[in-house]
């Protein structure tokens, strides 16, 4: 029998390592890609991934259920330990950043082109792959990098309006992009 | 800082979703949450969008080695607690009570093996045979318009297992999932993947008081709510 994710964490919660091994293989390639996104360097993935999972397995109780999925809540803790890492570590991410941010980047679409449609994955990467480049690039300065609005406003020379609008249309053009095919953003 | 309120809410609210509020603009933001509870859902549906953004890096392998290191301290912080706690196995039978167990028990293990041992067919056979001497249910839907053939049968007052034949497969990274229904609510009752001509799940949810069960194809590991039509379903 194949358990849900949720009766995995339930299971976790009592201290199941079968059950954590296998929330584990589910999952720890999503929560390892997300990991060497925000770091770009693959010994502070693993740290990063390996210090998010030990914190679901003594953490597990304080899953909720209602606030989204087990994935997200999984990624979501990689995703919050990066930033701050991430944040203690500014100052040397700050220059790898500016180069990057100057950089001329090729078209999201052309990125994601390569793509398999009916994964929620690639809808995702579909979906942003809609955005402009400008909208895009503050998206992902923000979430990966975890640069505040004010520093991206610094770092791009743009105003701090500017970047909180691009922020505000960027998401509601991914939001826009699920809704009109009438499909749940995924949670 | 300007004081927080309605307009500032509309203003931060993208920046806070995306985590890149200053500390201090973050805690003022989440003072107004906590005061405007009826704000939280808009911030919840707005998260979700903002993680989407985790799903989208290009996927990398993680080492094994991760695996084995992170593993070693889980065996390790397990092994005090493993004592005093119940093993995997022994909670599945919370799912189907001690009643029904045995039968239980074999659709489980049939699930399990039946991609490995043609043998086990017949226990499956056996098993269909025994749910169809109970009150059974037959299911509908875009699955049983191609020939597959389910049906749900009673195994105690409230409980019930899906059995089927010629259920069509579905890739690696999707899986089906069972829906109990109540009021319109689909409650997530099990996961399983077809494989060979017979297969037989146990559904976890009570179905007392349920309108329909239903069966989705969903992402690997289940979803917590639909994210496609049913591909079977029958009202109760």
């Amino acid at each position: 029998m194949i358990l849900a994710d949720e009766d995995l964490i339930s299971l976790i919660e009592t201290g199941d390592a079968e059950a954590f091994a296998t929330l584990y293989d589910r999952h720890s390639r999503s929560a390892f890609s997300l990991a060497y996104r925000m770091m770009g360097d693959r010994q502070a993935a693993e740290d990063l991934a390996q210090d998010a999972f030990l914190k679901v397995w003594r953490n597990a109780a304080s899953y909720r259920a209602e606030r989204g999925s087990v994935r997200t809540w999984v990624l979501s803790i990689v995703h919050n330990r990066g930033i701050d890492q991430l944040r203690s570590t500014a100052s040397r991410r700050r220059t790898q950043e500016k180069i990057e941010a100057s950089a001329p980047r090729s078209q999201p679409s052309e990125a994601f082109s390569e793509t398999w449609r009916n994964s929620q994955r690639d809808q995702v990467r579909e979906a942003m792959g809609t955005l402009p480049p400008e909208q895009l690039k503050i998206l992902e300065l923000a979430y990966f990098s975890g640069y505040t609005h004010v520093e991206i406003s610094e770092l791009l020379s743009l105003p701090l309006g500017t970047v909180k609008g691009r922020m505000r249309l960027g998401l509601k053009k991914i939001r826009d992009y699920f809704d009109s095919r009438d499909v749940a953003v995924p949670r | 800082m300007s004081e927080m309120n309605h307009e500032r809410f509309e203003d931060l609210k993208d920046a806070y979703v995306l985590d890149a509020l200053p500390e201090d603009e973050r805690r003022s933001f989440e003072e107004y949450i906590s005061a405007h509870p009826e704000r939280q859902a808009e911030i919840d549906e707005l998260g979700a969008v903002a993680g989407l953004l985790a799903f989208s890096p290009h996927e990398q392998e993680p080492s094994a080695e991760l695996r084995r290191r992170v593993m070693d301290v889980v065996e390790a912080e397990a092994e005090p607690r493993r004592a005093s706690r119940r093993s995997l196995f022994s909670r599945l039978g919370d799912y189907v009570g001690a009643r029904s167990l045995a039968l239980g028990a074999a659709a489980l293990l049939v699930i399990g093996l039946l991609s490995w041992n043609l043998l086990l067919q017949e226990q499956v056979q056996d098993l269909r045979s025994q749910a169809q001497q109970s009150k059974t249910i037959e299911l509908q839907g875009s699955w049983a318009e191609q020939g597959t053939d389910a049906q749900v049968a009673y195994i105690g007052k409230n409980q019930v297992i899906l059995v089927a034949k010629n259920m069509p497969s579905v890739p690696d990274d999707r899986t089906c999932q069972i829906w109990v229904i109540h009021d319109g609510v689909p409650d997530p009752s099990g996961l399983f993947q077809p494989e060979g001509n017979m297969t037989a799940a146990a559904i976890t949810s009570s179905i007392k008081k349920a309108d329909a069960i239903a069966v989705t194809v969903e992402p690997a590991g289940g979803s917590k709510k639909p994210t496609s039509d049913p591909v079977l379903i029958t009202e109760l």
